[in-house]
């Protein structure tokens, strides 16, 4: 599942602001955020300050269609949680946050309306979600597990419930659901406390159901001010009932030809009515003693008056479905009455209605001005420097503002290359990451033009519509082509490395929409056919070996919605929109059968039985992307992060082969490009998905294949080469060579056509590095060069930042990078480039500083959420740590230009040192290094002092008296400074940025975050994450750790409760119960080995720190398992172990601080050795 | 159109006789927008409010005077199983269904007992999905101006979203699972009571009114046969399992009787005919818009 892997996004949204076409709004309580859903299933998170100034924030991905309603899902302010509900069924519970989706469930009915509501059961307060769709019912769920909970059905006529709206009556303190339904019903349900502790689904009837003769209404809503009213908005007419009888008030018709769609009571007295065309109007009711004696003759014409009118803006000529309005008001300071608008140009406006009545008679309504207005292209375009797209440097025409935009593309990640294809009609091959570095960090590469070096290839005469790499998908595929689809109605392909255009195929009558490969058990023809899509209703099969189209499927009366294939019967099934069904022989080209109905949806799921991997949806990105999600992390690394370095490259070797049948390509990349577009219409948006754990590990394997020059022999190694490098045999390898040549050839002219005027010399020195770097450049280093330049926290330190630009040949980015988050479900938050014109704006008024953008680069992404940073410490040690375990692993020289195990040319080797030694500015490289560890010693003791102010006198401040007697400062100066690097790189992320920082500017890592990758199967992200949890725990003190503990306790089965308490004493937690029976005798020992070291380091405290540690691992294993019961028991064994293990790991971790390598490698297999034990007791 | 397609190939040149063209195209994408789309979209209205008439709504306090309908349900290959069912409205408010059993001789009768009736689900969701069409139709009438067509495309792909489902809530019935069925309202509302060996189903698959009934028989505890669940579904075959109360179940028999519901198969056509209608005026757009999108480089 991805959610376990550590897997790190990096969006580039480019110049051109994703299409939200609104669809439903929701404001938090607190008028912090605006919470907006689109018609193409993401939801946008918008910041908004206390005088009304809008910035959207983050975009969340995860729905697969139009999003039909938002509801907040959490009463407290602290936790804020929504839930929201689409047109397919599916729910989704958010933390509004950080974007991280707590829980999603999908049911078969769709939802409309959603509503929370807290349900007094005596003294308890239990969260609820009421529902209600295109169904019959009302559901009401829980509101943490969206489990549906119970129904509340009708007796007399039901019917789908249009609206509905919930009370708690003062007269009968009940908690009363209101509903309508819509043939016109009034429905009334009581909420009592045995309904409300139900549990099974026995259905609750109506209280009441009375006939009010509303048809199509839209919304009702009670009047929260008196409770004495009701409002009914139908599209016709508006009504005013009372509450307790629902006798008629009061009645508006709407005049020439709009319609109603929703409303709201501003005041005890006055309403607020819109209509769809935008519009919106106030009206005072009258008195209501006036308005009761009138009941039962109310006349049509008795309008009340009209006050406010809020017309619709001119600027609404493009809008392409009507706006959705709704009216939120503040119950906390400053008392926003808000009416707010979001339109299908993604645009929000917002009044500010006022408490007074204008001082003008009444006859003439006053015409209310807009308060605040803005879309998200708006805040795109206010950006500076421009949100950047992934081939930007390189789509910009010189007479042109726009760069041309990209239509689609494809990732090859063998090759480390980004296929794009543009709006033009041409294709643009590059190299990602440099691509990606030259949008995202700064550098010498923003001096040259046209970098990286890259190809075009031109051929379509209008914008490319799909790209395909087939080899990627099956090996069976030539390695050579490339597929691209057009709107000329054209299917090319080509050869990659030559640019040549082989073959052109015309056969469809629209534009190609999608371009799929057949499964692998297909006949051998349709094994070497791609399959392609076109907008004119038709599917053909095209032969890439015979360069002919095999077979046209065509004449479907309806779009196609997805493509199957039954390959034993030799049959295309192909489903379209409307539900019918059109099985197709693929040898003979004749139609079977056209079905719909039940056997239509039988057809369909027999295809998903037989093959569950062929199913390409076609309707949405969303879905392609969750698909590519759940591929990317395949059980191929699962086993090899476990072993360590010596035997992971054989393994490696051997598993890539073993693999190569049956798993993509694509499964174990440390960094993939997915394209992702949210509205079919809108240019390609690249995200960078970087895992971290298949980073640690290509880095580790190219480290493991380092040739030793004095022992191997060039053949082998160029053996090993070809193997590691996993596209490519040995074969490729020299076709590479040969393309080499050709493709300077074309790059040399494309230059040529491009900067005439350009100097002589700098286009030599250009082609010059470019032919070095075309395609030799280290793939695997320059990922990790990318990202941990994206996110070590730059400014803090200036000598750290020094080292990292000179040493360690980090760059330093542009602006802050938009980050995403992905959770459970291939669920995702992404954050928009605007986010940091927010966050900005919120530590300005944090720290009560002015602060520009260039003072949150890098270390601005901390203080956006609790889970991003956790995300992006846990990523940034992670790495450094397997930084400073390799030789020499430098961003800088020349042997990034090429993999290492390559055979040193002559001189070359000689070469990388001495440049290394060129580069460092300083005069002298001790002196530095003493700087440095001065200053890092500094941190440590100055935190060290800090938690001993706060922790309890002698507790936490023993181990930093013991850590300076530690570490000798001999080794220190021996250790060639790239590592020191890395290691001052890492000490500073774990501990020193909450004090570097502040905490306004910075949010702390989750806690259970961290203890989920407590067992972490990676080695590196588990060390980082246990170091991670400590400095964590220190930090927030002795009472932050009881804070935890009680928050958790309850949590907790009951015979832990007692140790955990916080108030128990700080001795060893009781006795582990008799371990099972087959325990190994090992375990015995190695726990004897530990008590000798437990006496080293006698500290309350660390008890309490285990206790703490134990508990958040426990709770983690709680929540994964459902069978709890015997978990329960290994939790126990656990907890009492990690005691001696834990103040093991303390020590180690003082060593950390020294820089002491012998003693910390010492530490570091001491731990992992015990280690083992764990595992083995962990999964006995 | 195929003009539009021609000139898509030409256009590359852009001379002077493109331009020319390039003017009419815009003509006739104008004249599509002001005078076509309303011609559809009237032909759209008026054939949906045919299918809705079809649908007989129940005004508030007027139900009684919903129009009776009966069916008679058999087959003429068998006589095991045979219904009469009175459809009123969406809802089935008598029947009688007579039932012979294989290993005796005799007929079980059963009816809807006095106070109750059984909704058909699938008809009141069809029915308010084409009034939910209806009314997105009516929100855009004659005096209204579509300035783009993405405003009409979206206007089709909403209507189409309604249609397309309550098409679909008559053509595929829920599946249910057989301890689903089994604790269904539906088993309650016999008088004599259904014996716990008969379980019944009324569904409507496309334009017939079907009648399931199932013939069960208890598995010994200590079976050796090898117990499965079956999953949920339409139709379940003889020989499908499954658990209730401690007890286990075994389909023995299944008895498939239908009808067609004649307003029901007009309701179909007319669905069928308004999602083309919608299909082809996407269609046409489609062409232009592939057209207004292209830009020479």
């Amino acid at each position: 599942m991805s959610g376990n892997s550590l897997v790190l996004p990096i969006v580039l949204w480019g110049r051109t602001a994703p299409t939200h076409c609104i669809s439903t709004l929701l404001v938090m309580d607190d008028f912090s955020t605006i919470i907006t859903g689109c018609h193409d299933g993401q939801i946008c998170l918008w910041d908004m300050t206390s005088d009304l100034e809008i910035c959207p924030r983050a975009m969340l991905f995860g729905h697969t269609a139009s999003i039909t309603c938002l509801s907040k899902a959490s009463a407290c302010s602290d936790k804020q949680y929504i839930v929201s509900a689409s047109e397919s069924g599916e729910m989704c519970l958010w933390d509004v946050n950080d974007g991280r989706c707590i829980e999603f469930t999908k049911l078969a009915c769709t939802h409309t309306g959603i509503q929370f509501y807290q349900f007094t059961i005596g003294t308890q307060r239990e969260g609820r979600l009421l529902s209600n769709g295109l169904y019959p019912e009302i559901l009401v769920m829980d509101a943490t597990s969206l489990e549906v909970l119970y129904s509340l059905v009708s007796k007399i006529s039901p019917d789908w419930i249009s609206s509905m709206s919930i009370i708690r009556s003062h007269r009968t303190q009940e908690d009363t659901v209101v509903a309508m339904s819509v043939t016109g019903i009034l429905k009334v349900w009581i909420i009592t406390a045995e309904v409300s502790r139900m549990q099974d689904l026995d259905p609750v009837f109506e209280e009441e159901s009375k006939p009010v003769y509303c048809q199509g209404c839209q919304s009702i809503s009670f009047c929260t001010f008196t409770q004495r009213s009701l409002l009914v908005i139908c599209s016709k007419y508006w009504r005013v009932f009372d509450a307790a009888d629902y006798s008629l008030l009061c009645s508006v018709p709407s005049d020439n030809d709009q319609s109603w769609t929703g409303g709201e009571f501003i005041a005890a007295d006055k309403v607020i009515i819109w209509t769809e065309d935008g519009c919106s109007y106030v009206y005072k009711l009258p008195p209501s003693e006036h308005f009761r004696s009138h009941v039962g003759k109310t006349k049509e014409s008795l309008v009340p008056p009209l006050i406010y009118k809020i017309a619709e803006r001119s600027d609404k000529e493009l809008l392409i479905c009507p706006p959705v309005t709704r009216f939120f008001f503040g119950r906390r300071e400053p008392f926003h009455k808000l009416l707010i608008q979001g339109d299908s140009a993604g645009q929000l406006s917002l009044w500010s209605i006022p408490d007074s009545t204008p001082q003008q008679p009444l006859s003439a309504a006053a015409e209310l001005q807009v308060s605040s207005t803005i879309s998200l292209q708006e805040a795109f375009d206010k950006l500076t420097p421009v949100s950047a797209g992934i081939i930007d440097q390189l789509s910009v025409l010189p007479s042109k503002e726009e760069p041309i935009k990209v239509t689609a593309s494809v990732y090859i990640p063998s090759q480390g290359r980004l296929v794009c294809g543009r709006e033009d009609g041409s294709i643009i091959l590059v190299p990602a990451t440099q691509t990606a570095i030259v949008q995202l960090l700064q550098g010498e590469h923003m001096l040259r033009r046209g970098w990286p070096p890259h190809r075009t290839l031109r051929g379509h005469r209008n914008k490319v519509t799909c790209v395909l790499y087939p080899y990627q998908i099956s090996p069976r595929y030539d390695q050579r082509s490339l597929v691209s689809g057009g709107v000329d109605f054209s299917v090319i392909v080509w050869d990659i490395f030559t640019g040549e255009m082989k073959h052109i195929f015309c056969v469809h009558g629209g534009e190609i929409t999608q371009l799929i490969v057949p499964p692998e058990n297909c006949s051998t023809r349709v094994q070497h056919c791609v399959c392609s899509v076109a907008s004119d209703h038709s599917v053909g099969l095209l032969s890439l070996r015979e360069r002919k189209c095999i077979m046209l499927a065509s004449r479907h009366l309806f779009p196609i919605h997805v493509v199957k294939w039954r390959p034993a019967d030799d049959y295309l099934v192909v489903g379209c929109s409307d539900g019918s069904v059109y099985v197709w022989q693929m040898d003979t080209g004749a139609l079977d059968r056209c079905v719909m109905g039940i056997t239509a949806v039988e057809i369909l799921n027999a295809c998903d039985e037989l093959a569950p991997a062929t199913v390409d949806a076609l309707s949405h990105s969303a879905v392609n992307l969750k698909q590519a999600m759940t591929r990317r992390s395949l059980a191929a690394l699962k086993n090899m992060a476990q072993h360590k370095l010596q035997t992971l490259a054989t393994n490696l070797l051997a598993a890539d082969n073993a693999d190569k049948g049956n798993l993509p390509k694509y499964s174990h990349n440390a960094l993939v490009v997915q394209a992702m577009k949210t509205n079919l219409t809108d240019p390609d948006m690249h995200v960078l998905f970087f895992d971290v754990e298949a980073v640690i590990i290509q880095l580790l394997t190219e480290e493991a294949q380092r040739p030793n020059p004095t022992l191997v022999s060039p053949e082998t190694l160029q053996k090993s080469q070809a193997g590691a490098d996993k596209g490519g045999s040995f074969l490729a390898n020299k076709i590479f060579k040969q393309v080499k040549e050709t493709m300077k050839e074309t790059i040399k002219e494309h230059l040529l056509d491009e900067d005439e005027e350009e100097e002589e010399e700098m286009r030599r020195r250009e082609e010059k590095s470019k032919s070095l770097s075309l395609l030799e450049y280290n793939l695997t280093m320059d990922t990790a060069k990318l990202f941990m330049s994206c996110l070590h926290a730059w400014g803090l330190n200036e000598q750290l930042d020094n080292i990292c630009l000179e040493r360690l040949g980090m760059l330093r980015p542009h602006c802050p990078i938009s980050f995403g988050l992905i959770s459970r479900g291939g669920h995702m938050s992404l954050m928009l480039p605007t986010f940091k014109e927010s966050l900005l704006r919120q530590l300005s008024l944090a720290t009560g500083l002015k602060l520009t953008l260039s003072d949150i680069v890098g270390k601005g992404t901390y203080g956006v959420s609790r889970a991003v940073t956790t995300q992006h410490l846990l990523s940034v040690i992670s790495l450094a740590n397997t930084l400073m375990g390799m030789t020499n692993a430098t961003f800088v020289g020349e042997h990034m230009k090429k993999a290492p195990a390559r055979p040193p040319r002559p001189g070359g080797t000689p070469e990388s040192p001495r440049r290394m030694q060129a580069t460092p500015p300083q005069p002298s490289n001790p002196a530095l290094q003493a700087q440095i560890k001065q200053a890092a010693v500094a941190a440590t003791a100055n935190t060290g002092t800090v938690t001993t102010a706060a922790g309890p006198p002698g507790a936490p401040g023993a181990p930093p008296q013991g850590a300076p007697g530690s570490p000798s400062p001999g080794p220190a100066l021996n250790v060639p400074s790239v590592n020191e690097g890395w290691s001052q790189l890492a000490a500073m992320h774990c501990v020193m940025l909450p004090d570097l920082l502040g905490l306004d500017k910075f949010r702390p890592p989750l806690l259970e975050m961290l203890a989920r990758r407590w067992q972490d199967r990676c080695l590196e992200v588990r060390e980082a994450a246990q170091a991670l949890l400590l400095a964590e725990l220190r930090r927030i003190g002795v009472s932050g750790r009881k804070d935890t503990i009680d928050m958790w306790a309850s949590y907790l089965p009951q015979y832990v409760d007692t140790v955990s308490s916080p108030g128990s004493t700080s001795e060893a937690p009781s006795p582990a119960p008799p371990p099972p029976d087959a325990q190994p005798i090992e375990t015995k020992a190695s726990e004897e080995e530990m008590d000798v070291v437990d006496d080293d380091i006698t500290t309350g405290s660390l008890v309490r720190y285990n206790v703490l540690v134990s508990l958040l691992v426990m709770l983690h294993i709680r929540c994964c398992c459902c069978y709890c019961y015997s978990y329960y028991y290994y939790c126990y064994c656990y907890y009492s172990y990690s005691y001696y293990y834990y103040s093991y790991y303390y020590w180690y971790y003082y060593c950390y601080y020294s820089y002491s390598y012998s003693y910390y490698y010492y530490c570091y297999y001491y731990c992992y050795y015990s280690y083992s034990y764990y595992y083995y007791y962990y999964y006995y | 159109m195929l003009n539009s397609q021609r000139s898509l190939s030409e256009l590359p040149k852009m001379s002077a006789a493109s331009q020319v063209e390039r003017a009419v195209l815009e003509e006739e994408f104008n004249w599509l927008l002001r005078e076509e789309v309303h011609a559809v979209l009237k032909q759209l209205q008026d054939v949906l409010k045919e299918a809705s008439r079809r649908f007989s709504i129940p005004s508030p306090g007027l139900e009684s005077q919903l129009k009776q309908e009966n069916f008679i349900l058999g087959s003429s290959s068998m006589d095991q199983v045979k219904g009469v069912l009175t459809l009123q409205g969406e809802a089935l408010t008598q029947a009688d269904i007579n039932l012979k059993v294989a290993k005796s001789s005799q007929t079980m009768h059963f009816q809807f007992r006095e106070d109750k009736q059984w909704k058909l689900q699938q008809i009141q969701d069809a029915r308010n999905h084409v009034n939910q069409a209806l009314q997105l139709l009516s929100s855009h009438d004659e005096s209204y101006h579509f300035k783009t067509g993405t405003e009409v495309n979206k206007l089709m792909d909403a209507v189409m979203l309604q249609l397309t489902r309550a098409r679909n809530r008559l053509t595929t019935p829920a599946s249910l699972t057989l301890p689903e069925l089994a604790t269904s309202g539906l088993m309650k509302m016999f008088s004599p009571p259904m014996p716990g060996d008969v379980m019944v189903n009324f569904y409507i698959n496309l334009s017939k009114l079907c009648l399931m009934v199932y013939q069960l028989h208890v598995l010994p505890p200590n079976t050796t046969k090898n117990f499965k669940h079956a999953g949920s579904s339409v139709l379940h075959n003889p020989g499908a399992m499954f658990e209730l109360n401690n007890n286990r179940f075994e389909v023995s028999h299944v008895h498939k009787v239908e009808c067609v519901v004649p307003w029901l198969n007009d309701t179909l056509v007319f669905l069928t005919i308004s999602l083309q209608l919608c299909q082809q005026l996407k269609d046409k757009i489609s062409v232009f818009s592939s057209f207004w999108s292209y830009r020479p480089f």
